[in-house]
């Protein structure tokens, strides 16, 4: 076949003598002509279009025939000499190549450039002949891109979202950097299960919102599931799946964005035990409130009943018998609220220091302080309690536990067979476990069990009970996070039974 | 009218019991009142009564907090004996305040008032109200 300039000898003749074809060519095809000498690099020659495409106005050209070399970029014309050398040694070779050029107002314009080497004829000098297109744009497109990509690659490993890619059956197909730091273990866990790799409990609530994801494609659905840690502990994750389509409509994957919310939770629980704590103080507190006024309102309506009682008396007789009451009440008044200000001091003091107390030896200091008691009626005690074990305590609660305790025991020991006390303890996951057993009257644990730690509550027909003892001791226990409890039967005997809490 | 005749007072503090026992004769003119330090000692008393056929209270002013067996559960062991309903008449006199106590009281039939102390002047008036007024 034959080629355009030969079929057509006239467009050939154009070319060589009619400047109009060969201006517009260059001007119309290039956005610049290079000639170069390959034999002597600086010279070389550039027309008008390569100025215009860096910038220069037609009367801003600079006059230096050699100005050109100024503008590309030294190490890229270095390239392109090695190139066109390479080209000329070999003609099969193609010369084509990117210039860093600089842009008249100094910015950075990129150039591609395609040439080709004339040889000449013989001994002549080779030339490069280069066609220069500006590409400048495309350069900057593709450096846009490539940011985006970096900025999104940046995000897919940023360092608090988990993101997860799975195949429909579930096998993680992709899983960012951050997800595989905290999960990856040792191995690779691209083609695993990702259902397996959460708790057991969990996994029904997963295969729910995968169900959803066939269900419901291209829409998020929220779950929180646990997973463990690389260290071994579990940490619970909120996702957000979503089923992608591919095409066709078929799901092909499930793409999963999660993080940690661990902590959330395990505050909102905090929050909620906090609470707990706080309606039953307050349930405690309102109780308390009704006691007290009890207690204060049922002296002050003596006091009240009495003066008006007084005023109206006839005869000496009775004034001195309201007298006597009136003062009697006032004495009771005073006692009462030396014992609320008892009570008063443990509701609030929920937050006293604890300390780490060696239980054994606290006993021991208590039964020296009724040693006199104990031995006057003939009670047998034993002590079974590791002289090592200690309970961490408000030191002065563990006390006056102790004391009531023990003093009840004596108190109420019983009249009839040789009494004995028999004090135990022993460390249980829980805490440390003390109880204190007699064979003393017992109580009706039947009928007063709901009553049996009350206020003013008292059992038996001793003259000295003011009915606050174990009142206390259950609110000092209480205010340590420990439990009491009691087991008893008349006639038989009592054990209390303390479980104490063993966080300072 | 009928004479009012026996009244109990059921009560563990001895001067209230005293102060008590004293307005009940003078204000409610009750001839002869018995005084119980426990819910469990006037219970004694009130099944032996039946039992031997001897004569009924017909007012119990019941305290509430007491030892051994309080207010309520003299109530609950009342329930059990052969009363008429209007035979004896309950009315509770306690310092309590305690929203609960009140609402509880309602419930059971022989309860005609709930009285917070002290037993003065306005409860007073009121227990003679409810006593004499009853359409006797």
């Amino acid at each position: 076949m034959l080629n355009l300039l030969e079929q057509h000898p006239e467009l050939a003749a154009s070319i060589t003598c009619n400047p109009v074809v060969y201006d517009f060519l260059q001007n119309s095809l290039t956005d610049g002509l290079w000639y170069w000498n390959l034999l002597q690099p600086a010279e070389g020659w550039v027309n008008a279009a390569f100025w215009q495409t860096l910038g220069y106005a037609p009367d801003q050209v600079p006059a230096d025939p050699a100005a050109w070399r100024a503008c590309i970029d030294p190490t890229d014309l270095a390239a392109a000499w090695q190139r066109a050398e390479a080209c000329a040694q070999d003609s099969s070779q193609e010369f084509d190549l990117v210039l860093r050029c600089t842009h008249h107002e100094g910015s950075s314009a990129w150039l591609r450039c395609r040439g080709v080497v004339l040889r000449g004829n013989g001994s002549s000098t080779p030339w490069l002949m280069g066609a220069l297109f500006d590409v400048t744009k495309e350069k900057y497109k593709e450096a846009s891109a490539q940011e985006v990509a970096t900025h999104y690659s940046s995000i897919l490993s940023n360092q608090s979202v988990y993101i997860v890619k799975t195949d429909p059956q579930g096998n993680y197909t992709y899983v960012n950097d951050f997800f595989y730091e905290r999960f990856g273990c040792e191995r690779d866990i691209i083609g695993t299960s990702s259902l397996l790799s959460i708790v057991e409990e969990d996994r029904p609530k997963c295969l729910e919102v995968v169900i959803q994801c066939f269900q419901a494609p291209e829409v998020p659905h929220q779950v929180i599931l646990r997973k463990p840690y690389r260290d071994g502990s579990v940490k619970s994750n909120h996702w957000e799946f979503k089923g992608i389509l591919g095409e066709g409509g078929k799901l092909t994957e499930i793409l999963c964005v999660g993080y940690d919310v661990t902590l959330l939770l395990e505050n909102l629980q905090r929050a909620q035990h906090l609470l707990d704590v706080t309606s039953q103080q307050n349930i405690r507190l309102q109780n308390f409130a009704y006691i007290i006024s009890h207690n204060i309102r049922s002296h002050s309506a003596n006091l009240t009943s009495l003066v008006q009682l007084l005023s109206e008396a006839k005869g000496k007789e009775q004034k001195t018998m309201f007298m006597q009451m009136l003062a009697t009440s006032t004495e009771q008044l005073a006692d009462t609220i030396v014992n609320l200000n008892d009570i008063v001091t443990i509701n609030n003091n929920v937050s006293k220091p604890k300390a780490s107390r060696a239980l054994k030896a606290e006993i021991d200091k208590t039964l020296d302080a009724l040693s006199v008691l104990i031995r006057q009626h003939h009670i047998t005690v034993e002590v079974a309690v590791p002289p090592a074990l200690t309970v961490t305590v408000v030191p002065a609660y563990l006390d006056s536990i102790l004391l009531n305790l023990i003093s009840n025991a004596v108190k109420y020991r019983a009249l009839d067979r040789p009494a004995f006390i028999r004090l135990q303890a022993q460390a249980t996951p829980e805490g440390v476990v003390l109880t204190v057993a007699d064979n003393g009257l017992g109580i009706d644990t039947v009928r007063y069990r709901a009553k049996l730690f009350g206020m003013y509550k008292t059992f038996h027909d001793n003259e000295d009970a003011r009915g606050v003892g174990l009142f206390i001791t259950k609110n000092q226990v209480e205010a340590m996070q420990g439990t009491i409890s009691v087991d008893s039967e008349v006639g038989v005997g009592s054990t209390f039974t303390i479980q104490f809490h063993e966080n300072p | 009218m009928k004479t009012p005749s026996l009244a109990y007072v059921v009560e563990d503090d001895r001067i209230t019991a005293v102060i008590t026992e004293f307005i009940v004769k003078k204000d409610l003119r009750y001839r002869a009142v018995q005084t119980f330090g426990n819910g469990q000692l006037a219970f004694n008393q009130l099944q032996e009564v039946v039992r031997t056929g001897g004569s009924l209270p017909d007012l119990i002013l019941l305290d509430l907090n007491m030892p051994q067996m309080d207010g309520w559960e003299f109530l609950d062991a009342c329930g059990a004996l052969p009363l008429a309903q209007e035979e004896v008449r309950v009315f509770i006199l306690t310092s309590s305040i305690q929203p609960t106590d009140i609402e509880k009281s309602t419930q059971y039939k022989e309860v005609k008032g709930y009285f917070s102390k002290p037993l003065g002047k306005v409860n007073v008036q009121r227990m003679q109200s409810l006593l004499w007024d009853a359409g006797e």
